[in-house]
């Protein structure tokens, strides 16, 4: 346990990795930071990590509230390691999971608000609404950001929790 | 007897004015328009160009990966076996194929922050005019540290799950601080703060021995020299110079191309060459030539006996015996 406490603490708080990411552990080991990744993505989502990630300064994370992901898919293919896995469509995506924060989420306060349902590019699959019109996550949510995005509540009422297993 | 003409013609050759190649000014404006290369990519990839991608760990040239191989070697072990082999072979195929061929001419000739080093020196050498001549053996020692630094940073990366190769070396330090900044302003662009780190590194240590000895992208590809690969060719007979000689002052790797060992870690920058007064140094692919039976020694005074003779890098004991 203590082996793992000092590597999480030389590789910073957990990040948000782009789409086919592996998991965690492998992906800090495999990730070479070199950018390639970044520069790849035509809507500035990943952005490299700065100097409070310690050693994985450089890999690359989104910040979902500033950029979504919008799954275009093309920063795979631009990995030259592999920490990035090949992904064949968006639904395959495990970059983490949505989850609302039901004390700032507008629909659970009873305001008409369907903001993140509406924008989830996987549609009511991966985040669909209750009996009461409330945003429900499901386990096909692929983590992309754009609910976190997209929240007229501030801070942001629909977070991602990033993958710990990857994929 | 042809022998003496050939002798004579050969001396003739060395008395004329050489007019020798300028390698510095050659290796200055290949790693200026390298490093041109870097600082603008980031700006040119937020432009729309997707041809081109990545810094020095890992650059995307159109359908070919050129990988640096310490950092590929690091992720390898980092990840205990389970990177995708066969895309890291492909990806460090052409630079360890350079580096078989030429030597390490990646650290004099492509190296951003072998430029900012040699930049740093030049300026340590006027500022603190300190003597500028290397201690016998230095490069031999900076071969047993390098290999100690990257022995120590590769099982490092096999122990910890971070491939610290790739981390902590220059050239990905030194191209990958633009896109950092670029992206999160200079402030926390780490590849800027290590680069900064890196380089006040190098301005405490002693001279270049970043580069010379810790730098893991360096150190792989030293090993690599062969026989066959390019090298500094001497030519003892037409050496005139003594011990001190201009070469081994020009080298900023205190090798002395007179007795250079593939190991020393000569990077091919062609300093050595440039400052030979009489054109005894050459870089050449040229086996040296076999030792010539029935022949004695000749010392430089009198070179009337043969041409001109590439001796081996190894030649040591031929630099020390003409100075009698």
């Amino acid at each position: 346990m203590e082996w793992a406490d000092l590597l999480r603490r030389l590789s910073g708080p957990p990040a948000l990795r782009p789409p086919g990411a592996r998991p965690e552990a492998e992906f800090s080991a495999l990730c070479l930071r070199c950018g390639r990744c970044v520069a790849a993505c035509p809507y500035r989502a990943l952005v490299p990590a700065g100097l409070g990630h310690r050693l994985g300064a450089g890999t690359p994370v989104v910040e979902a509230r500033q950029a979504p992901c919008l799954l275009c898919l093309l920063c795979p293919p631009a990995c030259p390691s592999g920490a990035l896995a090949p992904v064949r469509q968006a639904r395959d995506v495990r970059m983490g999971r949505a989850r609302v924060v039901t004390g700032r989420c507008y629909a659970h306060q009873g305001v008409m608000c369907r903001t993140c349902v509406d924008e989830c590019p996987l549609g009511e699959e991966a985040l669909g609404q209750d009996d009461g019109l409330r945003p429900v996550v499901t386990e096909r949510c692929v983590g992309c950001g754009i609910c976190e995005a997209r929240c007229p509540a501030q801070p942001s009422a629909i977070l991602v929790a990033p993958a710990a297993g990857g994929a | 007897m042809s022998l003496p003409i050939l002798a004579q013609a050969a001396l003739q050759r060395t008395a004329a004015p050489r007019r020798r190649f300028p390698w510095t000014a050659a290796r200055r404006a290949t790693q200026a328009a390298v490093a041109a290369l870097y600082l603008g990519l980031p700006l040119a990839n937020a432009g729309g160009l997707r041809a081109l991608l990545g810094n020095m760990a890992s650059l995307r040239l159109g359908p070919v990966d050129l990988t640096e191989p310490a950092a590929a070697l690091s992720a390898l072990l980092a990840s205990r076996g389970a990177a995708p082999l066969g895309v890291l072979l492909l990806g460090v195929a052409l630079p360890l194929l350079l580096a078989v061929a030429l030597g390490p001419v990646f650290c004099s000739w492509a190296c951003p922050f072998g430029l900012l080093s040699e930049a740093l020196d030049g300026l340590r050498g006027r500022l603190a005019a300190r003597s500028r001549r290397w201690p016998e053996g230095a490069a031999q020692r900076a071969g047993r540290v390098r290999w100690v630094a990257l022995g120590g940073l590769l099982a490092g990366s096999l122990l910890l799950g971070l491939p610290l190769a790739a981390i902590l070396q220059g050239p990905r330090a030194a191209t990958g601080a633009a896109q950092e900044a670029l992206y999160l302003g200079l402030a926390s662009a780490a590849g800027a703060g290590l680069l900064g780190a890196l380089l006040l590194a190098d301005l405490l240590l002693p001279r270049r021995l970043f580069c010379r000895a810790l730098c893991p992208a360096g150190a792989v590809l030293v090993p690599l020299r062969t026989p066959a690969s390019l090298r500094v060719g001497f030519e003892a007979d037409r050496c005139r110079c003594p011990a001190e000689a201009p070469c081994l002052h020009g080298c900023a790797w205190g090798v002395d191309p007179r007795g250079e060992r593939r190991t020393d870690g000569c990077t091919l920058c062609g300093a050595c060459v440039e400052r030979c007064p009489t054109g005894a140094l050459g870089l050449t692919f040229l086996r040296p030539a076999p030792p010539e039976r029935g022949l004695e020694p000749r010392h430089p005074g009198g070179g009337s006996q043969a041409g001109p003779r590439l001796t081996p890098g190894s030649s040591a004991h031929a630099a020390g015996n003409h100075q009698k």
